[in-house]
């Protein structure tokens, strides 16, 4: 549903990321965050923060 | 605009402490503590800190039905909304429905976010960038996401609307940067998000040229004839009620429609009847689509709330209220309620998805149309 709303809104899907990691898999959320992290970078501004 | 201002602009000093407010309400009729006439009251007494840091300031369903009895004609909405822009300085914030999200929507509708919401419009009929009609969608693209698991969608009504302007020979202009039309934040006492969102949409519409621009929900239609021009003066186009225009065109015989079996009932959203003063046309053209259609106990004037405004407290109180409404509809024998707010029909379709002994169905004023025009 977020991904539908957030669609709507003319900001892109890749922004949006929904992954389960469990307490034990430290070594697994840092390499989640960190990817996604860089992703984000990568993609540059946010709609959201170019139009205000 | 601090307390006294208000007291001053919604003439409440003329409060004869009657109590025909708190006797009137819906709310109060649920939850026995809240009280407008002591509001007001307090309010008069320079005591409003008594309740400006209660959930009271958020109860109320700005549905007018008290402001509409008052025989000192005190202007309780205005009342309702200013309490709230103070209540907001004290940190004192509502309890949105649905976490917050609607609200989050609206806010970031602020910014120049380029939206993408137009898809199902151009899949339903006709319609145009630039052109004299406007057709003025509000939040359904959102709520059909929200409530998809809902039995009507929400985006239904919006493309019954441009199917019936189609037939009628108009093709709107439907635009991917309309914006939420305030309403809500307006109520939840966020005056300047409303002016921004509002600033926005009348530089829409001036973009595409239209001079006549039409609102099927009555939120959007109140807000624009009486609060975009409160505060922006003059808008260069004109503000229509779908339902008066399509009533006028029925009249002129611009339309036929077959009327189909089963019997029906309306309610008149609180927007449109008691504040937009819309009560025929909607009728006249229920008259036209069903063969048999009966008032409920209180309705017109006297109709009662859908129970949630602002997507603001929406509690057990609201149910109550939904639940009786439901009931006091079945009571009249139809077998299909009318709404013509997709507000309504959305919170009288999860009361009736729950609330045990609920058995009437729920449709929007444009599906009985839709289906009359296509031989009943
Ligand atoms: S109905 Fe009007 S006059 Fe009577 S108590 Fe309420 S605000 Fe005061
Ligand atoms: S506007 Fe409606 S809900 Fe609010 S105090 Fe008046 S009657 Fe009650």
């Amino acid at each position: 549903m977020v991904r539908q709303l957030v669609a709507l809104l003319g900001i892109e899907d890749e922004r949006l990321a929904l992954e389960w990691v469990s307490s034990a898999e430290a070594a697994r959320f840092a390499e989640v965050v960190t990817s996604f992290t860089q992703k984000i970078k990568e993609l540059g501004k946010s709609p959201l923060r170019l139009a205000a | 605009m601090n307390i006294e201002g208000l007291v001053n602009e919604t003439k409440a000093y003329y409060c004869l402490d009657c109590g025909v407010c708190t006797g009137s309400c819906p709310v109060a009729r649920y939850s026995p503590s809240f009280s407008p006439r002591l509001m007001v009251e307090k309010a008069l007494m320079g005591k409003a800190e008594d309740f400006l840091r209660d959930q009271d300031v958020w109860s109320c369903l700005t549905c007018a039905r008290c402001t509409h009895r008052c025989p000192a004609n005190i202007d309780y909405l205005e009342f309702a909304r200013g309490i709230r822009e103070e209540a907001l300085k004290l940190d004192n914030k509502g309890i949105p429905a649905h976490s917050g999200m609607f609200q989050s929507i609206m806010g970031i509708q602020t910014s120049g976010i380029k939206q993408d919401r137009i898809a199902w419009a151009k899949e339903a009929g006709s319609i145009a960038d630039k052109g004299e009609y406007f057709y003025f969608v509000g939040c359904l693209p959102y709520f059909n996401v929200i409530f998809a698991n809902f039995p009507s969608q929400p985006l239904d009504i919006g493309r019954n609307v441009i199917k019936i302007l189609n037939k009628l020979g108009i093709e709107p202009v439907v635009s991917n940067d309309e914006k939420c039309c305030g309403h809500d934040m307006l109520w939840n006492g966020e005056l300047e998000t409303f002016k921004k969102l509002a600033a926005a949409n009348i530089e829409v519409i001036k973009e595409a040229g239209s001079k006549k621009v039409i609102f099927h929900c009555p939120e959007g239609y109140f807000i624009f004839k009486n609060y975009y021009t409160k505060y922006f003066g003059d808008l260069g186009f004109d503000v229509i009620h779908f339902y008066d225009f399509l009533a006028e065109k029925l009249k002129a015989g611009e339309l036929t429609l077959e009327k189909s079996n089963g019997r029906v009932t309306y309610q008149d959203p609180c927007r449109l009847g008691r504040l937009a003063g819309i009560y025929e046309s909607p009728r006249d053209i229920i008259n036209g689509v069903a063969t048999s259609f009966v008032e409920m106990e209180r309705s017109g004037e006297n109709s009662v709330c859908c129970g949630t405004t602002g997507w603001m407290n929406c509690s057990t109180c609201s149910k109550e209220i939904q639940g009786n409404r439901l009931k006091e509809s079945m009571a009249t024998g139809a077998d299909t309620l009318i709404t013509a707010c997709p507000k309504c029909n959305i919170h009288f379709s999860c009361a009736a998805s729950f609330i045990e002994g609920i058995d009437i169905k729920i449709k929007d004023l444009t599906e009985m149309v839709v289906t009359a025009m296509n031989g009943g």
